[in-house]
This record gives C-alpha cells, structure tokens and sequence, in this order.
C-alpha cells in the first residue's frame, strides 16, 4: 500500500515573539504544526539555543572554563558566549543575588547587567533572577530598567511576583516577561492570563513551564509541554500560544549523574562527559516535546543541539 | 453660589491665567519657542493623553487654548462641569509648562514635574498596588500638627503623597521630611502645579494601561477603574481648585474637603468632613481602597510551621475547652456601616486573671463585611480558623464551631500572648487571604464565661442552625450554576469534577459552597462557574452546557459527562477520591470503599485494586470515585435508582454515613434503618453469594430492582 500523507492541519497558531533588536534578534514560534513537524507544514522561526552565564564568573567545569579563558568580566563572557558556535542568544543568570547564596546587592547585579547589554548591543539578551521571588521583585524591577531599549526577555516571573515583573519588564520598560510555572498545564495558563489582564501584551509573553533533568520526573514535563502544544493548536486556546523557553542546564548539572566525581563512579566516566549527556539529553527531548528555546552552558551541547535543530528544521 | 457657576468660573479665571502667560510668552520669545517639561517623552501629557496631539512649542500652546477654549462648554448640566474641570487641568498645564521655558523654575523643596524616570519608578509599584494608591492634599491644613498627621498617616500605608500649597509650608515648619524616595512629593505652591499631578495619572494609563494618546473614552476608563487616587482640598475653597476637583471627580477620583459651606456635597465624589482625623479613612473608602494587611502582629512567631504543635498539660498557661464550658467562633457577615475596620475588643479578663493550668470557655466573633462578601463564605473562613490560631507558636488549636479547645503554653504567655491576640490573628489572616471579598473585618473575643454562654446558645447556635438548614436546602435543583474543579489536574490531566450543592468534589474537600468561594477569590484559579444549559436528560443529570466545559477544561479529552449516572458517561475521577463504588452484578448494586479500608470487597477487588480502574481521568462506566459525604446524596447515582443500590460497604464507613444514609432512604423510600439492610465485612468481606443470602433475609430494596447491566 503506498505511503498516503496527510498533513496534520490546525486553524491556530503559536505567538511570534521576538528578542534583541535588528538584524542579530531571534524570533521565537509563529508556527502551526506540532513541535518539529516540517513535514505538516512550514517552521519559519526554527528552535532556538541560548547560552547560559552567570553573575558568579566561569564555572569550574573544563570545557567551560577553556571556552572562557581570558575573559576578565561577566560582559566579556556574554560577548564570548555570543560568539559560540550555535548560539542564538545569551542568559544571563542572576543568581548570586539569591539571599541564601551569595546574596549580592542589587546594585552590583545591576551595573553587570548594563555592562552586559552594553557589550551585546542589539545581540539578543534573556536575564533570569535570583531564583528567590522576594529579591526577584526588587532586583528584576532595576533590571528591567537597565535593559530599556533592548527587547530582552525577562525570565522568573512567577505566580508570586508575577505583577512586579510583569509591570516593569512589560509595561513600563516595553521589554518580553517570562511566565514561570512548575510543570503543570493549568498553572501555565493561569499565570498567562493573570499576567495578560495586568496588560502585559500576550505577544510579549514566553513560558517557562519548569524541567527537570532526564530521569529526575522528566515524564511530567512532556507530558505538561505535550498537553499545552495540543491546547494551543487544536483548541485554540489563546492562552497557551506563547512559544516556550526550557533552561536545561541547571537542572542537567546539578544531579548525581552529572556531579559524581569520576574517583567516585570510575565506571560512569569523566564527570565533564555524563554532564553534556545530561544536558544534549535533555534539549533534545524538550525541543522534540514543545520547547521553542532551550538554555545550555556547554559549548559542546550548544554545539551539538545547534545542529540537531539545522538536521530537522 | 451654584457649582455650575464656581467651576465655571473657575475654569475661566485658570484659562485666562494660561493665556495671558502664552501670549506674554510669545511677545518674549516668539511663536516657535519650544516648550516643554524635563525628561519627558510625552509632552504636555495630560494633554498628549486627551487629544493625541504633542504641544511642544508656543505656537501650538496657543492652539491647544483654542481647542481648550471648545471643551468648556457653559449649559447647567453635569457634563458641562466635568468638561470644564478637564479643560481646568489643561489650561493649567499649559500655564505651567510656560514657567519652564528659562528653566526649572521649582526651587527649593517643590519638585514640580515628574520626569519620566521617576513615572516609571513610581508605576510599577503603582500598577501591582504596593502603593495602594495616589493621593493629592491641596492648600494648608487647619492646623500643623494636622497636616503631619494627615500625610503620615497616608505614607504609613505605603501611599504617595503629592502635595500643592500651603501644606508644603506646614510640613517645612514641621521639619517633615518630603521628597520622592520617602514617596512624600511636594509639588509646588500655586493651584496650577495639580497640572503635573494629571500628568502623572495621564503619564501612567499611557505607559502602564496602553491608553492610546486621544482615546478620551479609554483614558477616563482606565482612571476610573485602575488608577488609584483621591484628592483632600482644605477650605477655604476657591473657584480654581473647586474647577480643578471638578476634573479629579470626572476622572473617578473622589475629593475629600473640610469646607463645609463652599460647595454642595456630591455623594462618593465630593464628601464634605470637619474632622481631618477622619479624612484618611473616608478617602480610602470613597475610592474603595483596601490596605493590604499581611504582618500578623502578635509577640510570637507565626508560620504554618508551627500547626501541627502539641501542647502538654504540664506547658500550658491556659486551656479553653468547648466540650466542658460554653465555647466558639463565629463569623457574621454585616453591612460596611455597622462596623469598624480592624477593631479588636476583649470583652472578660485577659489571660493574666486565668489561674495557671485552668479551664475556661472563649468565643471569638468575628464580623466581615465587603460589598462582595455572600453569608455562604462564612463557613469557609470558619474552616481556616484551626489552621491560623495554630500558625502561632506556642497555641495549640483543635475543632470548630462550638467544639473547640485551645491551649496556650506558658511560653507564649511569657512572651507577652494576650486575648486580644487571637483578634490579630483572624484579623490578619482574613483579611490577607480573603482580601477580595473583606473591606472590612472587626473581631472581638469573649473571655466573660456568662457572655460566651449566652452568646453560645442566642447567637452562634441560632447561626450554625440557619447555616445547615441553609446546607441542606441547598438542591441541584435550586441553583442556578454549578462550578468545574480542576485543582487535582496537575497528576490528573484530563480529569474535571463538575460540583454541585448534592455531589461535592470527590476527594470531599471541596463543596459547592468552597468551589463558589474559591471562584470569587481567585477568579482565574481551578474553580470555574457551568451554568444549566441545554438540557439533554434530566434523569441522567446531562445537560449540554456541561459536556463542554468537560470538554474544555480536560482539554478535549472528554466528550460528555452525566451528573447522576455511573453507567452512562459517569463523571470521571482523579485519584483522591475518598471512596470508590463498583457495580455488584450478583445483588445488582454496588459496593462502596473507602480510602482507608485495607480488606477485600465482594467486587474481588481491593480499595487499590478499584483505584487503578477508576482513577486518572478516564471514564469507567460502572466505576466511580466519590467523596463519602456524597453517599446520603439524594443524587447518588440517580438515574439507577438512586442510594437503595448499595448492597455492601466497610462497617467503618457504614457507621460514618448511616444517619444521613437512614433519613435520605427514609424520605426516599420510606425505609427505615436503610443502613442495617447493606451488607459489610463482618457479613462478608469476598463472597457475593453470602452476601446475597444477607441482603435477601434483610429485603433489600436492591433485589427488586431492574437490572444495572
């Protein structure tokens, strides 16, 4: 019997939401199909690979640190990180602002952050917070105001502190929010409609619906991404078109798997190696589910993922 | 004189100062002069936001008078007022931003303009209400020590103060310290500068509401519902700032003043007061703002922490215990005038006069009122009461209603606990969790034994009785909405439990009246309104209006749904369900199991055997999940037959339901002692055939009955 296709059609779409400014900035959805399904119909925007640094400086993982070698500031490592084979956009991550961290000043955070988008210019910048809601409010408020201009996306706005984020990053400073939930389809869409009536642009939302790393619960979150997918387009379901942006590598870095030292788990190999497993694992899979953006550190799983995506779209 | 003539002539006198400067202005320096106000991107914005068009220099100040000069329209008519007091604003922002031309003229303390930088600040806390709102004291207060009374009492809710006039020279002698940051801003001197006040209002709806520049109709919208912002004029008045309030009154803002003879009074728009002690309180209410409360001011640490603590006789200061001496809490709902915000009285000795280790009786009555609140919240909020009194360390807190104990440790009592505390407790709790429907909420707590017992037995008796004559007249029949309760979906996809007043959810922890409150407090949260529409059949409970809100919220992945059948598209289940029932094929009925029974049942089948084919969301006809309140439901499995179908139930569970079981079968079917004919683990725990020989020699209803398959 000959192969008969019948492309699976859908009267909805996916929001387009674009980040950074000019010729370098990153569209993110406007698709109609399921996650990677070309052969449906058209992806124009293909998924998308960030770059993740942070506010501590270079992480002592071998690979990382060889890549950053040299830079003397966070802004020359965000310039470095725009410059890696694959990425689409840099992340920046503020989580020494978190109180029961580092618990840096948000002042200080804020001078890296404009040092940061005055070495990037018109280079797409995502900005995550602390991590803690409180500190969030405060800090990501400041922040907002420092990336005015630049079209960033503005990530961890949650159920919490969704009005401050909200308020600053998309109406005052015209900037993309964030809308960060824990794996579950009904708190996604909540966030994004309480987030919509504060007046927020729905066209200026992008959601983190939560990860996990492979193993760790992983099932929850393709099944949340699969659910939210369908709803959108074959519902049209409004509330859920805005396109999703999955931070891997802190989930992937930071189990047994990927942390074991290689004297201690001598049949698991180097630690470095199971660490970019973990995470190309989990891009891999995120895209396939529903993620339009993924967030990694390593400039081998940028690499690879990069060219995954260039492979299949 | 009438308000028509004082806002009129305010508006002209405030035009004729604005156009008097213009042409001075332009005789200076010429028609093309640019003007405009400090780092701003929005011009003259109070007029940028009404007109869509940018003044930036003389020339079109001039032009902007003409087009002021339409909107001040003279008939004797409410609209002419309100025109003209917008037309009042504009004029005066263009008398202002000509003072701005040889540089800022504010000196000194006056900041006049807001810059953009500062807008934005100011909005974000603005926008999400951590300031709860704007407030504009125009001209100087009777006296000093009132104008710093006044202005501290707003900055200690955390408002923005903006000040013009003498009130400026009041907080100066007071040495009050004034400025941005300290969110006390002083704008300037003249009348006028209430200009840069509109600016910000108008400033904030373009940037934070979207308003498009020119859009009157939005722009008067957003400020009436969103911008938060009342006006206190002290007297004597005169014609400019009356014309002024005029506009503050068009644009939703209500004006609070202490001249008593100027002006008639507008109700909630323009309320006249004496006493300047009250102005706070009456601002805040004519603009219907709710301070936020969220400190629970009480000498011990409060954190849910501290709920599941046990207090030993041996630690313990004092008991009260409802069992032994009259004890209880109530809630009441009352009307906004007939109590007072955050009053908190004890009435009886305070815990010093107990003796160490006595027992004692307490009753706490707590009085809300909201212009959303309904009497159905009232035993919702009485539900948290155990879990807040508990969140304080050193309190042990157990029942409700009139069935109540509570210890405090002598460790709390050394650390000051008091009465009156318990007041601070259910203040703060009620009103920051229950915000959206409480304005106001008044406690008092009882200590006096012969009050409590009296107000036992009058009052909160007599209140529990309304409320479950209330409960139980509640019918599927005699409401008009259902509600979708989707809380359990996060390990429950596609499942939707539809709550009606006779099937609450099945996990038995939310009723209607729960999933009716929730709705009301969190309007986007789990709980969804389904009205009765589109009748499909009554018997089954089916209605069309209901398959598409299963259809929706499971996210396509249920097509209908009865309310009142287990054969035919029952409701599906999550997996909390308090109990199961499964089709009995031998005795044609069905068995029921409860969550904490461990035995088999006559299905073959155990409570975890039964889950795994009932739950996940999936419709399993002949299988269902339920709350065990469910099963004296007059809609228990209605369309079958109703509960005469129980053939087998845990005799645990048979002792928890067989009152309401016996009086639902009595009226139903006029048996009595319905519960004794089913059948339990001590007839049988697997055998349908013994089971069926009991149910015989007891004539149960179920034998008689068509067959379920």
């Amino acid at each position: 019997m000959p192969f008969n296709q019948k492309p699976e059609k859908f009267a909805a779409k996916i929001n387009t939401v674009t980040i950074g400014n000019g010729d370098k900035a990153i569209a993110l959805g406007g698709e109609s199909v399921l996650p990677l399904y070309t052969f449906d119909g058209p992806i124009d925007n293909a998924p998308k690979v960030g770059v993740e640094i942070t506010d501590l400086g270079v992480e002592d993982i071998p690979g990382v640190k060889a890549y950053y070698e040299g830079c003397g500031s966070v802004a020359d490592m965000a310039k470095k990180a725009s410059e890696m084979e694959g990425a689409d956009f840099v992340v920046l991550s503020l989580k020494g602002g978190d109180p029961n961290g580092e618990d840096k000043p948000t002042e200080d955070l804020v001078a890296i952050v404009k040092e940061v988008v005055a070495a990037l210019g018109d280079y797409p910048l995502v900005v995550e917070g602390s991590g803690n809601v409180e500190k969030d409010n405060e800090l990501l408020t400041k922040v907002s105001e420092a990336c005015q201009g630049t079209n960033a996306l503005i990530m961890s706005a949650k159920e919490e502190n969704y009005k401050t984020v909200g308020a600053s990053a998309g109406l005052a400073y015209g900037l993309n929010v964030g809308a960060e939930s824990a794996v579950d389809i009904n708190l996604a869409k909540q966030l994004n409609v309480i987030t919509t009536k504060l007046g927020v642009n729905p066209e200026k939302i992008v959601m983190n619906i939560g990860n996990a790393a492979v193993g760790y619960g992983y099932e929850y979150v393709v099944s949340t991404m699969d659910r939210i997918r369908n709803a959108a387009l074959s519902q049209n379901d409004d509330t859920l078109q805005m396109p999703i942006i999955t931070p891997v590598s802190v989930d992937a870095w930071s189990v047994k798997e990927s942390m074991a030292s290689e004297e201690d788990m001598p049949e698991w190999g180097p630690a470095e190696e199971r660490g970019i497993g973990m995470e190309i694992m989990g891009a891999a899979a995120d895209l396939v589910s529903g993620s339009h953006a993924v967030i990694l550190k390593h400039p081998q799983s940028v690499a690879t993922i990069a060219k995954m995506i260039k492979e299949l779209v | 004189m009438l308000l028509f003539d004082i806002v009129f002539n305010g508006n002209d006198k405030m035009y004729a100062e604005a156009e008097e400067a213009v042409n001075a202005a332009i005789a200076k320096y010429g028609e093309e002069k640019a003007v405009g106000f400090p780092e701003t991107a929005y011009a003259l914005a109070a007029y940028y936001a009404e007109t869509g068009d940018k003044i930036t220099n003389l020339k079109e100040c001039k032009a902007g008078l003409e087009y002021i000069k339409t909107q001040m329209p003279r008939e004797r008519r409410l609209d002419s007022v309100f025109k003209s007091g917008v037309a009042t604003a504009l004029a005066a922002e263009i008398l202002e931003v000509t003072k701005y031309i040889e540089g800022d003229p504010y000196e000194g303390i006056s900041e006049g303009a807001m810059t953009d930088a500062q807008l934005r600040e100011l909005g974000v806390p603005l926008v999400v209400y951590d300031i709860p709102c704007v407030a504009l004291i125009i001209h100087a207060a009777p006296s000093v020590q009132e104008a710093v009374d006044l202005v501290k009492s707003y900055q200690s809710q955390g408002n923005f103060v903006c000040l013009v006039g003498g009130i400026i020279d009041q907080l100066k002698e007071a040495n009050y310290n004034m400025g941005f940051n300290v969110r006390v801003y002083p704008i300037g001197d003249n009348i006028s500068c209430a200009a840069h006040a509109v600016s910000v209002a108008s400033r904030v709806a373009m940037v934070f509401g979207n308003i498009t520049p020119g859009d009157k109709v939005g722009l008067q919208k957003y400020h009436f519902e969103r911008f938060r912002c009342f006006v206190n004029a002290f007297g004597p008045l005169d014609e400019k700032t009356v014309a002024c309030g005029a506009g503050a009154i068009y644009y939703g803002f209500p004006v609070i003043t202490n001249d008593m003879e100027y002006t008639p009074s507008v109700p909630k728009s323009l309320i006249k007061l004496a006493d300047v002690s009250k102005f706070n309180k009456a601002s805040l209410e004519a603009r219907n703002i709710k301070i936020k409360v969220t400190n629970v001011d009480i000498p011990v640490a409060f954190a849910t922490a501290f709920e599941g603590e046990i207090i030993r006789r041996g630690d313990m200061q004092v008991e009260f215990d409802g069992s032994r001496i009259d004890s209880f809490e109530l809630v009441q709902t009352k009307e906004l005038t007939e109590i007072e915000d955050h009053k908190i009285e004890v009435v009886g000795p305070e815990l010093d006069e107990f003796e160490q280790g006595s027992k004692n009786g307490i009753a706490f009555i707590v009085e809300v009122a909201g212009k959303k609140m309904q009497p159905d919240f009232e035993p919702v909020f009485e539900r948290k009461f155990h879990a807040w009194i508990n969140g304080a360390e050193g309190i042990m807190h157990t029942g409700q209603r009139d069935m109540i104990r509570i210890r405090v440790s002598k460790d709390a009592f050394e650390a000051g606990f008091r009465a009156k505390h318990f007041g601070e407790i259910l203040y703060a709790k009620i009103k920051g969790e229950f915000e959206a429907v409480v304005d106001k909420c008044q406690v008092t707590v009882y200590t006096d034994q012969a009050e409590c017992s009296r107000l036992r037995h009058e009052v909160a008796q007599a209140s529990f009785d309304k409320r479950d004559e209330r409960l139980s007249s509640l019918t599927d029949e005699n409401v008009d909405v259902f509600y979708t309760c989707i809380l359990c979906q996060a390990f429950s996809p596609s499942h939707v439990c539809i709550v009606t007043p006779e099937r609450l959810g099945l996990c038995g922890a939310v009723s209607w009246l729960d999933a009716k409150a929730t709705h009301e407090l969190e309007p986007d949260g789990a709980c969804q309104v389904v009205e009765k529409v589109g009748l499909i059949d009554e018997n089954l409970g089916a209605y069309e209006s209901f398959n598409e809100a299963v259809h929706k919220y499971s996210m396509g992945a249920l097509e209908r749904i009865t309310m009142y059948s287990i054969m035919v598209d029952p409701m599906t289940s999550c997996g909390c369900f308090e109990c199961i029932c499964g089709i009995e094929p031998f005795s044609n009925g069905v068995a029921i199991a409860n969550r904490e029974y461990a035995g088999m049942t006559p299905l073959g089948m155990t409570f975890p055997e039964l889950a795994s084919m009932t739950g996940g969301g999936v419709q399993t006809p002949g299988f269902m999940g339920h709350g065990k309140h469910f099963i004296g439901s007059k809609k228990f499995m209605a369309a079958e037959g109703g509960i005469q179908r129980i053939v087998w139930m845990p005799k645990e569970l048979k002792d928890v339901v067989a009152d309401r079981l016996n009086a639902t079968a009595k009226e139903l079917y006029g048996i009595d002692n319905f519960a004794d004919m089913i059948g339990d683990e001590t007839v049988t725990d697997s055998d349908p055939e013994a089971l069926f020989a009991f149910l015989t020699e007891k004539g149960h209803p179920a034998l008689g009955l068509d067959p379920l398959m």
